[in-house]
C-alpha cells in the first residue's frame, strides 16, 4: 500500500516544488504584462531617463533609479566597514566569551522588525541629523543610510564571520606556529581565504538596502528630484511603488510602477547570480 | 506507532490548524450576518478620518454586528476604490471631476466644508505671506526665508501625493495652478503634513484647517487667517467641501451611514473635529 | 610599521564593536523610556473590558487589541498557508531531485527569497485586482490576499531550511533504514524528518517572525488604519507593524505617540521571543526526537 502512496507522495512534493518555481515566473511574469503597455507606446527610454511630474505627464523612474543606487551604494558604505570590523572582533581579536555573546546580540538584532528601526529613526536620529547638519529637515538620504547601515549589518557580519571561521584552521594554525601577529593573519591568511565570502556578503548587503521599502519611505523624504547632495530629500524604486500604488489602476502613473518592479526584479536576478557565480569559482582560486 | 514518535510535533499542528479553521469557521457563522448588518468599507481622504472614525465608533458600540473599516490614501485613491467596487464608500476632498462622475457612476454627499491652510514651524518669525510670494516659495524661485523677513535659512517645502485631494485643492486655489517644485518632501496624508512641519523649523506646506492645532503656527494669505470661521465667511479663499461618494445610489449600511452623518449628531461631530456643517 | 597595525586593526575592530552596541542599546533604551509608561492595559484595550473584548463581544477603539489580533491572525494564516508547499518542496529537493533540478530549484528559490519585499506585496495586490475583475466582486485586498503574499515571502526560508536540515543528516544516518530494507518514504517518514525536526521547526518559527514584523507587504493588500478584529477571512484588518508605520507620521497627539511607542516595544519582545522560542526548540527537540520511542 505504502508503496503507492509512495509514488504519490513523491509526485505531490514535486509538484510544491515546481509550484515555489512557478511562483518566482508568475511575479515576474505579472510585472511584465501589467506594465507592458509602457513599452508598447515605445516609452522605455524616457521612462529610465525622464524626471517624475505626472501633471506635465512625465512618467520617468530616473530620480527614483538614481536615488535607490545612491542610497544602496552609501548604506553599504557605512554598513560593510562596520561589519567588517565587529567581524574582525568576534572572530580574530575576542573569540572567546566576548566575541560569542556579541555574536548571540547580533543574531538577535536580525529579528528586530525593520519598521522598529525606521521609527525609532524618524523620533531619534532626524532631529539629531537636523541639529547637527542644520541642512533642511533631517529627512534626507544620509539619515536613511544611517539606519539602513544598521540594518544592513547584522546579516554581513554573519556571513563575514562564517567566512572567517571557515577558513582551515591548517591554515590559521600554520600561520600562528610562524609567528604572525592577528593582524597579519588577518591580511595575509585569513583575507585572501575568504574573499569570496566577503564579496557574497557585500552584495546580499546591497541587495537587502536596495530591496527594503520601509526606512527609504519613512527618513528619505520622498522628494521627486534627483537628489543634488546627501543632506537632499530622495524617493526610491521601493518607496516609489509604495506611495503610488494607492492612485489609479489604469493611469500611465500606476504602471510605471510596474516599471520600478521589474527593474527591481532584475537587480535582484543579477544579485544572486553574481553570488552563484562567486560561489561557483574553484574553491583554491585565492587572491 | 509513527503517532507516538510524533505526539509533540503532531499536537502541536493540530493545535495550529484548530486555530486556523476556528478562524474560518467563526467567519462562516458570521456570514450569515452580511448585508444588513455586515462589513462596510471606506477609504480615501484623509481629512475626513477624524469624523469617520468617530462615526464608526459610535455606529460600532451601538451595533456590535456592524464593522466598518476606515483606510486612507486620498481623494484620488477614493474615488478610484468606490469606482472598482473595492469599498462602499470614497471620500474626496475635492469635488470629484465630471469626467470621474460619469466614468463611475458616482453619487456625492458633501457634509462639511473645510479649508487649506499654509502652516509652519511654531519658531518661525513669518506669519504672512502674499498669494505671490507663495507661488514663488512652492515653484522654488524664492529658496530662503530672510527673502521674506525670516531667518537666513532654506526653505523647505512639503507637498502631498498625487492622489491628494488637499493637494489639487491648493494647487488649484492657491498656487493659481503654479508649478510644485521637485525638491519638495513628500508627506502622505494630513496628519503627516502636520507632523513633519511640526518636526521642521525651516518647513512651509498645506493642510486641513479642520486639522490645525497648536502643534504647528498658520500663516495668513494676503492677510486673512486660515481659520474655521473665516473659511465659513468666505473670506478664507481655499475652502473644498469635503464629500463621501457612492457608486450609483447608496443602499442598506451605506445608506444607512451617510444618512447618519447628515444627521444633527453627525454635524455635530464634524464640528467638534474641527470642520464647517452643511445643515 | 607592524606595531602600529596591529593595534590599528585591534582598535577598529573594538570600535565597531562598540558602535554597533552603542546603536543597538540606543534604540532599545529609546523604545523603553519612551513607551514603558504605556506598557498597560489601557493602551491595549483601550477602556473596554479586557474579557469582553478578547470573546470579541464589544470592539476595541483606541487599543492595540485589534493590531494585536490582526497580526497574530495573520501570521498562523501565512504560515499555515506556506508550511505544506515549503516543507514538501525541501523534501523534494533534498531527497528526489537529481543534482541539475536541484541546482535550478534552488536558484528559483534564492530569487524569490532576495525579491524585496514589496513586489511580492504589489504582487499580492495586482493579484486581488485581477481576480477582483475577472472571478468574483467579493475578492478585495484582505486578510486572505495578504496571509497568502506573506506565504510567497516566507516560502524560500521554509523550502531552504527543510532543504539543508534534511541534508545535514549524515550520511550513514540517511541510509540505515533504506538498508534494512524501508522505501525511500519510510526512510523520509520515519526516520529522516524527525531527526532534522529540530532544524525544521526552527525554520517555521522563523518564518513567523518574519511575517510578523513584515509591513511592505501588508500595505499593499488589505491592513488599513482602522478596522477591529477581523470577522472574516475576507475582511480588511489591522496589524501592529502598520500602526507603528502608520502613527510615526500621522499621530495626533502624545498619547497616540505613546501606543505607537508601546506597540513597537510588544512588536519587538513579539519577534524576540518567536526567535529566542526557534533557538530553544531547536535544542531541546534535536534530544526528544532522538531519544524518545
Amino acid at each position: 500500500m505504502i508503496k503507492r502512496f509512495g509514488f504519490w507522495m513523491e509526485k505531490g512534493f514535486l509538484a510544491a516544488a515546481l509550484w515555489s518555481m512557478f511562483l518566482t515566473i508568475l511575479i515576474f511574469a505579472f510585472m511584465l504584462v501589467l506594465g507592458l503597455p509602457l513599452f508598447k507606446e515605445g516609452r522605455l527610454l524616457s521612462l529610465l531617463t525622464s524626471p517624475w511630474a505626472p501633471g506635465e505627464g512625465q512618467f520617468g523612474i530616473y530620480p527614483m533609479i538614481i536615488s535607490t543606487t545612491a542610497i544602496s551604494f552609501l548604506s553599504l558604505c557605512l554598513g560593510a566597514p562596520l561589519a567588517f570590523g565587529v567581524s574582525v572582533f568576534i572572530c580574530l581579536i575576542q573569540p572567546g566569551r566576548p566575541g560569542q555573546w556579541l555574536k548571540k546580540v547580533v543574531v538577535l538584532m536580525t529579528a528586530v522588525p525593520t519598521v522598529v528601526y525606521a521609527f525609532v529613526g524618524v523620533f531619534l536620529l532626524v532631529p539629531l541629523v537636523q541639529s547637527v547638519f542644520s541642512a533642511g529637515s533631517g529627512m534626507n538620504i544620509l539619515t536613511a543610510c544611517f539606519v539602513l547601515a544598521l540594518l544592513i549589518a547584522p546579516t554581513m557580519i554573519l556571513i563575514f564571520s562564517n567566512s572567517f571561521n571557515n577558513v582551515p584552521l591548517s591554515h590559521q594554525y600554520a600561520a600562528d606556529a610562524l609567528g604572525a601577529s592577528s593582524a597579519q593573519k588577518l591580511f595575509y591568511v585569513i583575507l585572501p581565504a575568504s574573499w569570496r565570502g566577503i564579496v557574497a556578503g557585500l552584495i546580499l548587503g546591497a541587495g537587502r538596502a536596495m530591496g527594503d521599502t520601509l526606512v527609504a519611505l519613512m527618513l528619505a523624504g520622498n522628494a521627486v528630484a534627483v537628489p543634488g547632495s546627501i543632506f537632499d530629500s530622495a524617493r526610491t524604486l521601493t518607496a516609489h511603488i509604495a506611495l503610488v500604488t494607492a492612485a489609479d489602476f489604469d493611469s500611465v502613473e500606476f504602471r510605471t510602477i510596474f516599471a520600478c518592479g521589474i527593474l527591481l526584479y532584475l537587480m535582484t536576478l543579477l544579485m544572486v547570480l553574481a553570488v552563484r557565480f562567486l560561489s561557483s569559482l574553484k574553491k583554491g582560486t585565492d587572491l | 506507532m509513527i503517532l507516538r514518535k510524533y505526539r509533540w510535533f503532531v499536537t502541536v499542528l493540530l493545535m495550529i490548524s484548530a486555530l486556523v479553521w476556528t478562524s474560518a469557521a467563526m467567519a462562516q457563522s458570521l456570514d450569515v450576518f452580511k448585508g444588513e448588518k455586515g462589513d462596510l468599507r471606506i477609504s480615501g481622504g484623509t481629512a475626513h478620518i477624524p469624523v469617520m472614525k468617530e462615526a464608526a465608533k459610535r455606529i460600532m458600540t451601538v451595533n456590535p454586528a456592524i464593522h466598518i473599516s476606515i483606510a486612507g490614501g486620498g481623494s484620488g485613491v477614493g474615488i478610484k476604490q468606490v469606482g472598482e467596487r473595492l469599498v462602499d464608500i470614497g471620500n474626496t476632498g475635492r469635488t470629484p471631476t465630471d469626467d470621474e462622475v460619469s466614468k463611475y457612476g458616482l453619487t456625492m454627499f458633501k457634509w462639511a466644508v473645510d479649508g487649506v491652510g499654509v502652516i509652519v514651524h511654531k519658531k518661525n518669525s513669518v506669519r504672512n505671506l502674499k498669494k505671490s510670494d507663495l507661488i514663488k516659495i512652492y515653484s522654488g524661485e524664492m529658496t530662503n526665508w530672510k527673502e521674506l523677513g525670516g531667518s537666513d535659512n532654506p526653505i523647505n517645502i512639503y507637498t502631498r501625493d498625487e492622489a491628494s485631494g488637499t493637494r489639487e485643492v491648493f494647487w488649484e486655489k492657491g498656487l493659481g495652478k503654479g508649478a510644485i517644485s521637485a525638491k519638495a518632501k513628500v508627506v502622505v496624508s494630513n496628519g503627516a503634513m502636520k507632523s513633519g512641519i511640526a518636526t521642521d523649523p525651516n518647513g512651509i506646506g498645506y493642510t486641513s484647517v479642520g486639522h490645525i492645532d497648536d502643534t504647528v503656527a498658520t500663516v495668513t494669505l494676503d492677510g486673512v487667517a486660515p481659520t474655521i470661521e473665516n473659511v465659513k465667511s468666505g473670506s478664507y479663499k481655499i475652502s473644498r467641501g469635503l464629500f463621501s461618494n457612492t457608486k450609483g445610489d447608496p443602499t442598506g449600511l451605506t445608506k444607512i451611514f451617510i444618512d447618519y452623518l447628515f444627521s444633527p449628531e453627525g454635524q455635530k461631530i464634524v464640528v467638534d473635529e474641527g470642520f464647517i456643517a452643511v445643515k | 610599521m607592524n606595531r602600529f597595525l596591529e593595534i590599528a586593526v585591534a582598535l577598529f575592530a573594538w570600535l565597531c564593536a562598540f558602535v554597533l552596541l552603542a546603536a543597538v542599546g540606543t534604540v532599545f533604551v529609546f523604545l523603553l523610556i519612551k513607551g514603558g509608561a504605556a506598557l498597560n492595559v489601557q493602551t491595549i484595550f483601550g477602556g473596554t473590558p479586557v474579557w469582553e473584548a478578547i470573546t470579541l463581544k464589544k470592539a476595541v477603539f483606541n487599543g492595540l487589541f485589534p493590531a494585536i489580533a490582526g497580526t497574530l491572525l495573520l501570521v498562523v494564516m501565512a504560515v499555515g498557508l506556506a508550511l505544506p508547499v515549503g516543507i514538501a518542496a525541501g523534501i523534494y529537493l533534498a531527497q528526489y531531485s537529481g543534482a541539475r533540478m536541484k541546482s535550478i530549484f534552488s536558484l528559483f528559490c534564492d530569487i524569490l527569497a532576495g525579491v524585496p519585499s514589496i513586489l511580492v506585496g504589489l504582487f499580492g495586490f495586482s493579484l486581488s485586482i485581477f481576480l477582483h475583475k475577472y472571478v468574483s466582486q467579493n475578492i478585495y485586498p484582505c486578510l486572505l490576499i495578504s496571509a497568502a503574499s506573506l506565504s510567497f515571502l516566507v516560502l524560500p526560508y521554509l523550502i531552504r531550511t527543510t532543504q539543508i536540515a534534511l541534508e545535514q543528516i549524515p550520511p550513514e544516518e540517511r541510509l540505515t533504514a533504506l538498508a534494512l530494507g524501508a522505501d525511500k518514504l519510510q526512510n523520509i517518514i520515519y526516520v529522516l524528518i524527525p531527526r532534522s525536526l529540530s532544524g525544521i521547526i526552527s525554520g517555521i518559527i522563523l518564518s513567523i517572525g518574519r511575517c510578523a514584523e513584515d509591513t511592505a507587504v501588508i500595505m499593499l493588500t488589505g491592513v488599513v488604519a482602522m478596522a477591529g478584529v477581523p470577522q472574516s477571512l475576507l475582511a480588511k484588518y489591522e496589524a501592529l507593524p502598520f500602526f507603528i508605520y502608520y502613527i510615526s507620521a500621522q499621530y495626533t497627539d502624545m498619547e497616540e505617540l505613546r501606543m505607537g511607542y508601546a506597540a513597537a516595544i510588544i512588536l519587538v519582545v513579539i519577534c524576540a521571543v518567536l526567535f529566542l522560542a526557534a533557538f530553544y526548540i531547536k535544542n531541546r527537540l534535536t534530544e526528544k526526537a532522538l531519544y524518545s520511542v
